[in-house]
C-alpha cells in the first residue's frame, strides 16, 4: 500500500517535468511548422497502433531495460558509466566471436547460444572492469576512462568487421556474415521480437531492484555511492565494490550485446549498441536509481524511438526528433527536479 | 554597523529553530552567542547572513529593514559569515579561493590579489601560502583564510560560527586579538560558539538560545553558572578520568615515519598499553594528524613499523587494519565518518561483516533502536545522518564502535560539541578503554587532551616530544611545546 | 507532498486517457487502408533523400512514378541503415510502409540484401524490387526462387566507362583517382570498368603509354560518409588531390569529391571529379565537374508498377542497358552520362564518338586482360559473360588499391 502510494507520488511529481517537455517539443515542432498534435499522434501510432509495433516497441526495450538496470547499479555506487556503449560493443563482440568459433561444431543450438550469453557477459564485464581499474589503479575518472574505452571498443569493432571477420569477398561497414537460422533468438510468430529479450530484460531489472533494495551488498554500494570515503572508513571494502558495480553492470551490458546480435541483427555490425547505452543513461537520469521505474520508463523511450520512425514516412520530417523528444524529456524532468529541490531548500 | 533581529522565526517542517528571536547588537561590539547544539544559533546567524530566509520577522541594519535574497546580497552589504564547516573550492588554490566571490573586473588581477592576501595575512599572523592547493590546507587553515577574504571583501559585520575549533591555541589568540580590533574599528563581531570561557573572554555581551528562544543575556561580569544554568536548563555530569592500569601494550611503533605533500614525520618510537588514552597535542598540521593516520593504515610510512596486539601491520590498508580490531574516527563527520543521506540502522548494517545476502530489516530496526537508547542519540532508526545534529552525528558514529577493539585512532572526539554531548563522548570511550582498549586521539582542545589524557604527546613540525605526564605538565609548558619552544632540550635531554 | 503528487497522478492519468483515446479509436484512417483506387509502393533509401546521389535518384524515380502513372503515391523512408536510424531493420521499415498500404516495396540498396530477403520470405504476396542484388537472377551464385523478388540494376558498366573515358581524356597529371564505397562485386566491377574506359582513352584516343597512366583506387567502407565508421570520404578526396591527382571519379553515394575539387582547384593547377548516381549531381561545383554517369530508375519502376498493377508482374532479374539511341532519354534510357560545364569541347566530341562505339559493338570486357595479381582474366580476343563482370573477384591489372579487404 505504502510502496503503491510513494510510486504514485513519484509519478505525480515526474508528470510535471513531462509536461514541461512536451510544451517545449511542441513550441519546437510549431517552430518547424508541424502540428505538435499530429507528431505525438504518429509517435503514439507508429509505437502502439498495431500488434507488430508494439512488437518492434519491446525489441527496443529488451537491450534498453538490460542496459538500464546495469547502469543502476553503477549509479547507486556513485559511477557515471560513460563507457557502457563500449560495454555492449565488447559483449556483442565476445557473442559474435563464440559464435563464429562454435557455429560449426556439433553442439545443439541452445548450447552455443549459452556458450555465446556467457562470453557475451564475461567480455563486457572485462571492459567495464578496465574502467574500474583506470580509475582505482590509475586515479582517472570513469567518464573519460569510459570515452576512451569506448573509442577503442568502437575501433576493434570496426577493425574486426572489416578485417577479420569479413563477409568473402566484401570489404564492407555493413557487418559480417549473418548467423544461420538456427542461431536466431526465436522470434514470435509474425513479429521480430524474441521472447528471451524480454525475459532477458526483466530478470535483469528484478534482479537489480532486489539487489538495490533488499540486499546488504546493494547497501553497501550506495554507501560507496553516496560518501566513498566513510563507506571505505566504516570498514566496507570500497575499490572492491566499485569494481563489482563495473563488472555487473558490464555483464548485462554484455547481455544486452548478446540480444543485439542474436535477436535483432542475427550478425555483427558497427552500430550494434544502437546507442542504448546513451539512451539507457537517459532513462537512469530520469528515474534517478528508482528500480521500480526503470521498466516502464524504458517502455516510454523505446516507444517514441519507435513511433519517430513514422514522422519521416508520415510527416516528412526527421525522424531525428525522437532523439530531440527524448533529451526534451529528460531536460524537463531534471529541470523540474531542480526546481522542487530549490523551493525545498529556501521556502 | 548596528543590527537588529526583530522577530525572527524558521521552521524546517515540524522543527522550530528559531521561534520569533529579538537581538540588537550595536556597532562596534563583540556580541557572543551561547547555546548547545541545535539551540538554532547557526540557522539565525544563516538567517543574517543571507543562506536561509526567515518565515518572518525582520532584520535591520542601522535602523534600515534588509532582505538579503542571497548570500552575495548579504556580503554587498556589509555582512560576511565563517562557516564551521568551510564553504570553499577545496581544488582550487588558496589564491584562487580568496578571489572568489568578489566584484572583479573579467580578467582579475592575480599580483594584485596575492598581495592584498599577503598583506592581511601578515597582518593577522597567519602563514599562508597563496599558492597552495587548498585540499592540502588543514580546517583550521582554510577558516583563517576565509576570515581574510570576508576581510578583503570590506564586510562590516562579521559572523563567526565555532571559529576556534579547528584552530590551534596561538592562532586562537591570534583570533581573538584581530576580532577585538576589527570592533575598535567599528565592526560588529558576532561570535556564536559554545564554549563558555571563550565567550567570556572575547565578548562584550553575551546572549543564550535554548531550543530556538532566546534564554536569557548577560553583559560582564560573566557567571559561568549562570550561563551554564541558561544553556541547558539542567546539570550536566562529566566523565571523571580513572587512572589507567596498563595492560600489555597494544600499539608498538618503532623508529615510525611517514610523510606527505608537507610534513615528514621525525622516527618516532611509542608504546601505547590496554585501558590507556594518549592524547597528541600541537598546531593543526604539526604531525599528530598524520600520526593517526598512519597507525590506520590510511597513510603508508616510509620507515618503521606498526605492531598491533604483537602483529606487525607495516603498509597495511586500513580495511586490514580494521579486521585487527583498529578503528579510525575522522574529525570530518559528514565528509568521511558518516553517510549523509544514509540511516542509523543502515550504518549499522554496513559496518557488520555481510553475513547474509538479504538484509534483515526488522532486527536491523531493533539494533539501531538499541544504540538510539544506550547513547542518548536525538533520532530515529530511519532519521537520516545529516539530519542530525553534530552531537548526535558523534554519538551515532561512537555507537557504531562495536568491540572488542583494540585499538580507538579519533581526531577531536568533541569538535562542535555541546558539554552533554562532549561529556557523553568520553564517558563511551571510556567504556572501550574499560573493556581493554588503546585510545590515540588528537585535540586542539588543551583543556581536552590535559582533562582526558594519561599521556601527552607533543607534536611540533614533525617533531614528537616524549610521552608527557597531565599531572606534572601544566599549561603553560604545554603552550611553550606547542608553540615550538623548548625542544633543544627536550631532545637533549 | 501529497496534494501535488496526487494532483500529478490526475494529470497523468488524462494524458495517458487520451493518448489511449487517440490509439484506440478504432482503425485510423491514415495507417493505411488507402483508397481503393490508390496504388501505394514503398521505397527504403539508404541514405538520405537528398543526397544529390543515389537515393535522391531513387526518390525522383518515385517521383517520377507518381508524375507518370496516375494514381500513384509513394511512401518511402530514407537513412535505412543501422547508424542513421539505430535500433532498426531494413524489414522492420518495410513492414511500416506496408502499414501505410504500399503494395510493393522496393529496398534501394545492397546493404538492405538480407533485410529484402528476410522481408520477402515474411511476405510471399507482396512484390519486392532489391535494387543491384542477384537474388532474382538463375544464372546468379545466391539464386533465391522467390515468387515475389525482383531484382533491377542499370548496366553501368557503360556509365562508369564513359567516366573513365573523359578522366583520361582531361587529366594532367596522368593521375586518377577511384574514390570507392565498399569492396563487394559490384564496386570491384564498377572501378574496373571506369578503369578499362580510362585505359581506352589513355592508350586508343590519346595513343600513349598505358604504363603512365596511374589509377588509384581507396575505398572508404561504406556507401557514403558515415563519422567514426568509414574512411572520411573528403579526407580521401584530399589526399588525391595533394598527392598529384587531378581528377577523381567517385563511387560513393555523395558528392564530397566535387566539392573537394572545387576547393583544391587553382588556375594552373584545375581539380576536376566526376560524381555518380545522380543526374543533377554537377550542380555542387559546375566549374569542377567533368560529368556524370547517373541511373534513370524511373522507367523501370513505371514497368513494374505497372505490373504490380494490371497483375501480371513476375519475378524477374534486369540489368539495364542505356538506350542507345539517347543515352539522356530520361523515359527510355535506365543509365545516362550528363556531361559536365568543366569537361573540355575536344574531350566531350571523343566523348560522343566513345558512346558511338560503345553503341556500336565497341565491349572493353575483351581479352587480353588480367587481374590485379597477375593471372588471366580473359585471353585474347575472349569477352566477359554476364556473371563474370558481375561477380569480378579482383581488380584489374594495372589499377592499384585494394581487391578484397586484406586486413
Amino acid at each position: 500500500m505504502i510502496r503503491a502510494r510513494v510510486l504514485c507520488q513519484q509519478a505525480g511529481r515526474q508528470a510535471g517535468g513531462v509536461i514541461l517537455a512536451l510544451l517545449a517539443a511542441s513550441g519546437l515542432l510549431l517552430l518547424a511548422g508541424a502540428s505538435p498534435v499530429e507528431v505525438f499522434r504518429q509517435i503514439g501510432l507508429g509505437a502502439f497502433g498495431s500488434v507488430t509495433r508494439l512488437a518492434d516497441v519491446l525489441v527496443v526495450w529488451g537491450p534498453l531495460a538490460l542496459v538500464t538496470a546495469g547502469l543502476l547499479v553503477t549509479f547507486a555506487a556513485g559511477l557515471w558509466n560513460i563507457g557502457i556503449e563500449g560495454q555492449i560493443v565488447m559483449g556483442a563482440i565476445g557473442v559474435t566471436g563464440s559464435l563464429r568459433l562454435l557455429q560449426d561444431a556439433p553442439l545443439p543450438a541452445w548450447a552455443v547460444l549459452s556458450v555465446a550469453l556467457a562470453a557475451g557477459m564475461m567480455a563486457g564485464a572485462a571492459w567495464a572492469m578496465l574502467s574500474g581499474l583506470l580509475k582505482t589503479v590509475g586515479g582517472v575518472n570513469e567518464i573519460f576512462g569510459g570515452l576512451g574505452l569506448n573509442f577503442i571498443a568502437s575501433a576493434l569493432i570496426l577493425w574486426l568487421i572489416f578485417g577479420p571477420w569479413k563477409r568473402p569477398g566484401i570489404g564492407s561497414m555493413s557487418g559480417t556474415e549473418p548467423f544461420p537460422d538456427s542461431l536466431w533468438l526465436p522470434a514470435l510468430a509474425g513479429t521480430r521480437l524474441s521472447f528471451w529479450s524480454v525475459a532477458l530484460g526483466l530478470a535483469a531489472v528484478g534482479a537489480v531492484a532486489l539487489l538495490l533494495s533488499r540486499t546488504v551488498l546493494g547497501l553497501r554500494l550506495k554507501a560507496v555511492g553516496r560518501n566513498f570515503r566513510a563507506a571505505y572508513l566504516l570498514g566496507v571494502p570500497a575499490w572492491r565494490h566499485l569494481l563489482l558495480a563495473f563488472g555487473l553492470c558490464g555483464a548485462l551490458a554484455g547481455v544486452a550485446g548478446f540480444v543485439q546480435v542474436t535477436a535483432v541483427y542475427h550478425r555483427l555490425i558497427p552500430s550494434i549498441s544502437s546507442g542504448y547505452g546513451f539512451l539507457g543513461l537517459m532513462v537512469a537520469l530520469i528515474i534517478r536509481c528508482r528500480a521500480a521505474w526503470v521498466a516502464p520508463v524504458a517502455v516510454f523511450f523505446a516507444a517514441i524511438t519507435i513511433g519517430g520512425i513514422q514522422l519521416p514516412i508520415a510527416l516528412q520530417l526527421d525522424s531525428s526528433l525522437s532523439g530531440v523528444l527524448q533529451g526534451l524529456l529528460v531536460l524537463g524532468v531534471l529541470f523540474s527536479d531542480g526546481l522542487r529541490h530549490r523551493a525545498a531548500a529556501r521556502p | 554597523m548596528d543590527i537588529t533581529l526583530q522577530d525572527i522565526r524558521k521552521t524546517f517542517g515540524r522543527v522550530i529553530a528559531c521561534d520569533r528571536v529579538t537581538l540588537a547588537v550595536p556597532g562596534g561590539t563583540i556580541q557572543g552567542l551561547l547555546g548547545e547544539n541545535g539551540a538554532g544559533k547557526s540557522t539565525l546567524m544563516k538567517i543574517l547572513s543571507g543562506f536561509l530566509r526567515p518565515d518572518s520577522g525582520e532584520i535591520r541594519l542601522d535602523g534600515t529593514p534588509v532582505i538579503f535574497r542571497h548570500p552575495a546580497d548579504a556580503v554587498r552589504t556589509g555582512v560576511g559569515m565563517l562557516h564551521q564547516d568551510p564553504l570553499d573550492y577545496p581544488t582550487l588554490t588558496v589564491l584562487e579561493n580568496f578571489m572568489s566571490g568578489r566584484p572583479e573586473r573579467f580578467f582579475p588581477s592575480r599580483s594584485a590579489a596575492t598581495r592584498r592576501l599577503r598583506e592581511l595575512a601578515g597582518t593577522f599572523g597567519f602563514a599562508i601560502d597563496p599558492r597552495a592547493c587548498l585540499d592540502t590546507l588543514t580546517v583550521g587553515e582554510r577558516q583563517q583564510l576565509e576570515i581574510l577574504r570576508l576581510l578583503s571583501l570590506d564586510v562590516r559585520v562579521l559572523i563567526l560560527d565555532e571559529p576556534t575549533t579547528g584552530i590551534s591555541a596561538a592562532q586562537k589568540a591570534q583570533l581573538f586579538e584581530t576580532l577585538r580590533r576589527l570592533a575598535v574599528e567599528g565592526r560588529t563581531v558576532l561570535f556564536v560558539s559554545h564554549k563558555l570561557e571563550e565567550v567570556e573572554s572575547l565578548c562584550h555581551r553575551v546572549a543564550v538560545l535554548r531550543s530556538g528562544a532566546l534564554a536569557g543575556a548577560q553583559v560582564p561580569p560573566y557567571t559561568t553558572a549562570e550561563l551554564v544554568a541558561l544553556m541547558f536548563g539542567r546539570p550536566i555530569v562529566f566523565p571523571q578520568r580513572e587512572p589507567a592500569a596498563p595492560g600489555r601494550p597494544v600499539l608498538e611503533l618503532r623508529a615510525l615515519s611517514a610523510m606527505d605533500d608537507r610534513l615528514r614525520l621525525a622516527p618516532l618510537d611509542f608504546d601505547l598499553r590496554a585501558g590507556e588514552v594518549v592524547g597528541l597535542a600541537g598546531l593543526t598540521g604539526s604531525g599528530q594528524r598524520l600520526l593517526l593516520r598512519t597507525c590506520a593504515g590510511l597513510v603508508r610510512p616510509v620507515a618503521g613499523t606498526v605492531r598491533v596486539n604483537g602483529r606487525d601491520l607495516t603498509g597495511q590498508v586500513y580495511p586490514s587494519c580494521r579486521r585487527h580490531g583498529v578503528v579510525f574516527v575522522p574529525t570530518a563527520r559528514l565528509e568521511e565518518g558518516l553517510i549523509g543521506d544514509m540511516n542509523l540502522s543502515e550504518h549499522l548494517l554496513l559496518v557488520q561483516p555481510p553475513r547474509r545476502l538479504f538484509i534483515d530489516r526488522p532486527r536491523a530496526l531493533e539494533a539501531a533502536e538499541e544504540r538510539i537508547r544506550d547513547f542518548a542519540i536525538r533520532g530515529s532508526p530511519d532519521s537520516l545522518m545529516r539530519e542530525l545534529s553534530g552531537g548526535n552525528q558523534q554519538r551515532a558514529l561512537l555507537s557504531l564502535l562495536a568491540p572488542p577493539l583494540a585499538l580507538i585512532l579519533i581526531e577531536e572526539p568533541t569538535r562542535g560539541l555541546d558539554l552533554e554531548s562532549a561529556a557523553a563522548v568520553w564517558t563511551r570511550l571510556r567504556a572501550h578503554c574499560r573493556a581493554g582498549a588503546a585510545i590515540l586521539f588528537l585535540s586542539s582542545d588543551l583543556d581536552e587532551i590535559r582533562a582526558h589524557s594519561d599521556r601527552i604527546v607533543v607534536f611540533f613540525c614533525g617533531r614528537s616530544s616524549p610521552p608527557l605526564d597531565p599531572s606534572r605538565t601544566d599549561r603553560e609548558e604545554l603552550g611553550r611545546l606547542i608553540g615550538g619552544k623548548g625542544w633543544d632540550r627536550e631532545a637533549a635531554g | 507532498m501529497a496534494r501535488p503528487g496526487a494532483w500529478g497522478m490526475r494529470l497523468l492519468a488524462g494524458l495517458l486517457l487520451v493518448g489511449l483515446a487517440g490509439c484506440g479509436s478504432g482503425p485510423s484512417p491514415d495507417v493505411a487502408t488507402p483508397r481503393t483506387d490508390e496504388f501505394v509502393f514503398g521505397l527504403l533509401m539508404v541514405g538520405p533523400a537528398n543526397d544529390r546521389g543515389w537515393s535522391q535518384a531513387h526518390f525522383e524515380a518515385g517521383q517520377y512514378v507518381e508524375k507518370n502513372v496516375s494514381g500513384t503515391r509513394m511512401v518511402y523512408v530514407d537513412k535505412v541503415n543501422p547508424a542513421d536510424r539505430p535500433g532498426t531493420t531494413p524489414a522492420q521499415l518495410a513492414n511500416d510502409l506496408l502499414d501505410r498500404g504500399a503494395r510493393l516495396i522496393i529496398f534501394n540498396s545492397d546493404d538492405m540484401k538480407d533485410g529484402a530477403l528476410e522481408f520477402a520470405r515474411a511476405h510471399p504476396d507482396i512484390p519486392i524490387i532489391h535494387i543491384s542484388g542477384d537474388n532474382a537472377w538463375p544464372k546468379g551464385r545466391d539464386f533465391a526462387r522467390l515468387p515475389n523478388l525482383a531484382n533491377v540494376m542499370g548496366r553501368m558498366e557503360h556509365g562508369a566507362a564513359m567516366a573513365g573515358f573523359v578522366a583520361a581524356m582531361t587529366t594532367r597529371t596522368g593521375r586518377i583517382g577511384y574514390l570507392g564505397p565498399l569492396i563487394n562485386d559490384e564496386t570491384r566491377r564498377l572501378a574496373a570498368a571506369t578503369y578499362l574506359g580510362a585505359r581506352h582513352a589513355w592508350t586508343q584516343v590519346l595513343k600513349r603509354d598505358p604504363g603512365q597512366l596511374r589509377f588509384k583506387v581507396s575505398w572508404i567502407g561504406f556507401w557514403f560518409n558515415v563519422p567514426g565508421v568509414t574512411a572520411d570520404p573528403t579526407q580521401v578526396a584530399d589526399g588525391f588531390f595533394s598527392s598529384g591527382f587531378d581528377v577523381i571519379v567517385s563511387g560513393i553515394d555523395t558528392t564530397e569529391a566535387l566539392a573537394e575539387a572545387k576547393k583544391f582547384s587553382t588556375p594552373d593547377k584545375p581539380a576536376w571529379a566526376i560524381p555518380y548516381d545522380y543526374v543533377n549531381a554537377c550542380a555542387e561545383a559546375e566549374g569542377n565537374c567533368l560529368g556524370v554517369p547517373y541511373y534513370n530508375w524511373g522507367p523501370a519502376y513505371v514497368q513494374h508498377v505497372e505490373a504490380v498493377r494490371a497483375g501480371t508482374w513476375q519475378p524477374s532479374f534486369q540489368w539495364l542497358d542505356p538506350d542507345w539511341s539517347d543515352i539522356n532519354n530520361p523515359d527510355r534510357s535506365a543509365v545516362g552520362f550528363q556531361k559536365g560545364a568543366a569537361l573540355p569541347p575536344a574531350a566531350a566530341q571523343e566523348l560522343d564518338a566513345f558512346i558511338g562505339a560503345l553503341a556500336g559493338g565497341l565491349n572493353l570486357w575483351t581479352g587480353p586482360l588480367r587481374y590485379q595479381d597477375g593471372t588471366v582474366f580473359l585471353k585474347p580476343g575472349e569477352t566477359a559473360t554476364d556473371t563474370q563482370v558481375w561477380y569480378l573477384p579482383q581488380l584489374l591489372q594495372g589499377m592499384t588499391g585494394q581487391s578484397v579487404s586484406n586486413q
